[in-house]
């Protein structure tokens, strides 16, 4: 098997690994050797069709659909050089100061997150997109929630020169989406790290990743020839693998018997994609799909509404029903205006990653009543909203009937009963997933400690959102990198006392 | 297909005319895209999801032998659908689940299509801001 000596490896390369090997770059001028393994490709520009299967094989592990072991979730997380920042949004926000509070992590302050939060805004280009680049599918949800006194805030978004393809689940076209696979990975490459994609690592043993290289027939090939690898990391490993990889692979690197809460307070903000129907054609997928979120349910109720515009089958697949009610909702495709419902999720013990028998992930995890209530308040909040905005009619999931006329717009809540919320029945995804590799005091309550230091494993870091304590309760991927950049700088600072 | 055995690729595509009834109506290629599409993403998956999608279309195919003495491709189209309402309301989170991952197959084999894209109106565009500003 061949071997390879480097001093720092870095598994992933998405928002935490991204930032991470970005912080750490400047080591390579004083003569250390930096690796990230990346399992998933680099696309060719060229390779950024904008066909829904086609990019979400490509781009997302199972093609964005990875069931929970109850089957009752539906997971989207990304593989890719970039990670899930090639898939996402853009959407920037920096946690509330009342969620670093409710984490509890000693020695993790809001001001230090907010901090490099404000770096991250500043690389990425992000700013709130102008008026007149807002389509109609963003202004209905907004002119919605203001008549019935919600508060709506407009997303501010990373993208530089948007040309409003609507395609960025699937990756940007047109470049624009500023991840790292945009900014921090380039840059440092540009230093002299090392960025190797079509990379899985299997296991992580003292100080050395055993990882295995296969292309996968499109993207660039990997910059190793395929085969099996032992990779030395003279000073540290940093896990950035994700919420479900990262305590997987850690698992299966046999660190569970000392690490009791590896694993587990998994949380995964589950989501319904909702829909109404207007008279008219109104702009849905033509520009930037996600301007706004309504947080106006977000401490008493527990969820948030934002706008969103997704494709044919992602569609399809998140309503309720069959058969020729379906084909005619999906039909008025052009009049369609659509919400995403994000469920602010406890974190608990027992809803965790765990390994399959064949060594893979399972990813364990059960709805909750209080989780099913916010989901149900959700969809009555968006239906209202849905017609206050000027719907003919609306598709819940949940409703009695598979459509909701607008003559019923009084009494959403009779017609969308709470029974009807049925796992299983209903599609609900999550694309934030987070916990499992906690931060925390020590082994008996978390797994690393609040620079993302593996509890006992000098050598050993997580970088992703595996670390969340909670739900971040808003878009995750700033908080993200906020914590991968604490980390990165612990690392720097102790590189000496690591070296040694 | 190289997931499914033949016997299950007609009761597929039986059950996709009842789930989106367009499929009915595909030609020969376009049927051809929606087995290939559907047959990709089960090859995508791990030897154990296919083989649970195989054994959910069984009960299907055998289920309604008991209520209704024939098996599922043999009955009119209505109970066909009562059938599928019905599981897609049932009180067992399995079947329900099953029955679900049955509609998310059909449904990515038709609007997975790129082709079929433009009979539901949906036409991005990389340059989609000038359109909007059109």
């Amino acid at each position: 098997m061949p071997e390879r000596d480097v001093d720092i490896v870095i598994i992933g390369s998405g928002a935490g690994g991204g930032a991470v090997a970005s912080v750490l770059a400047p080591l390579v001028a004083r003569g250390l050797r930096v690796v990230v393994l990346e399992w998933g490709a680099k696309l060719r520009e060229e390779e950024y069709t904008g066909r829904e299967v086609e990019m979400a094989s490509r781009l997302y592990f199972d093609s964005g659909g990875t069931f929970t072991r109850d089957r009752s979730l539906t997971l989207a997380y990304g593989r890719a050089f970039g990670g899930s920042t090639v898939v996402y949004t853009g959407t920037s926000l920096t946690v509330p100061e009342a969620v670093i509070r409710r984490w509890d992590v000693p020695g993790l302050g809001f001001a230090d997150v907010l901090a490099r939060s404000q770096k991250y805004r500043g690389e990425n280009n992000v700013h709130l997109l102008p008026e007149e680049d807002i389509n109609d599918n963003n202004r209905l949800f907004l002119a919605g929630c203001r008549a019935l006194g919600y508060h709506v805030e407009q997303f501010p978004l990373n993208l530089k020169g948007c040309r409003g393809s609507s395609l960025c689940n699937l990756g940007c076209p047109n470049r624009a989406k500023q991840g790292t696979h945009r900014v921090q990975l380039p840059r440092a490459e540009a230093q002299g790290v090392e960025v190797v994609t079509n990379c899985r690592v299997t296991r992580i043993g003292d100080r050395v990743c055993e990882a295995v290289v296969a292309n996968p027939g499109y993207g660039e090939p990997s910059a190793w020839e395929p085969g099996e690898y032992r990779v030395r990391a003279k000073v540290v490993v940093v896990c950035a693998g994700g919420a479900v990889n990262s305590p997987a692979l850690l698992l299966r690197s046999g660190f569970g018997d000392r690490l009791p809460m590896l694993g587990r307070y998994l949380s995964l903000h589950p989501a319904l994609i909702l829909v109404g129907e207007h008279e008219r054609p109104i702009s849905n997928f033509h520009g930037h799909p996600k301007s706004y979120y309504c947080d106006e349910f977000w401490e008493r109720e527990r969820f948030l509404l934002e706008t969103c515009f997704y494709f044919p089958f992602v569609t399809a697949k998140n309503l309720i029903g069959f058969g020729a009610e379906h084909s005619e909702l999906m039909r008025s495709f052009p009049r369609l205006q659509m919400i995403l419902v994000l469920a602010l999720d406890p974190a608990l013990p027992d809803n965790r990653v765990l390994l399959g028998r064949d060594g893979e992930p399972v990813v364990d995890y059960t709805l909750t009543p209080q989780v099913l209530d916010s989901l149900h308040a959700s969809m009555v909040a968006s239906a209202r909203v849905f017609f206050a905005a000027g719907a003919k009619r609306v598709h819940a999931p949940a409703g009695r009937s598979f459509f909701i006329d607008a003559a019923d717009a009084d009494r959403v809540a009779q017609v969308i009963p709470r029974d009807n919320v049925k796992p299983g029945k209903i599609s609900i995804t999550s694309a934030h997933l987070m916990g499992g590799c906690r931060m925390g005091r020590d082994a008996a309550d978390s797994v690393t400690d609040s620079w993302g230091r593996v509890h006992g494993v000098p050598w050993l870091f997580v970088a992703d959102s595996s670390l969340f304590p909670q739900c971040s309760e808003v878009n995750p991927y700033l908080t993200v990198m906020a914590l991968a950049d604490r980390v990165a700088e612990g690392i720097r600072n102790n590189i000496g006392e690591l070296l040694a | 297909m190289k997931s499914l055995p033949p016997a299950e690729v007609e009761l597929l595509r039986v059950l996709a005319a009842r789930i989106v009834p367009e499929t009915g109506e595909l030609d020969a290629a376009g049927m051809g895209r929606f087995l290939a599409i559907v047959d990709g993403a089960l090859m995508d998956r791990e030897p154990a999801v296919r083989r649970k999608f195989a054994t959910f279309l069984g009960v299907l195919r055998r289920a309604p032998v008991l209520r209704y003495g024939r098996p599922f491709e043999k009955l009119p189209a209505e109970r066909q659908d009562a059938v599928l309402a019905w599981l897609e309301d049932c009180p067992v989170g399995l079947l329900r689940a099953g029955f679900w991952g049955l509609k998310a197959m059909v449904f990515m084999g038709y609007y997975g299509q790129p082709e079929t894209n433009a009979l539901i109106g949906y036409a991005p565009e990389r340059d989609g801001g000038g359109r909007l500003h059109a």
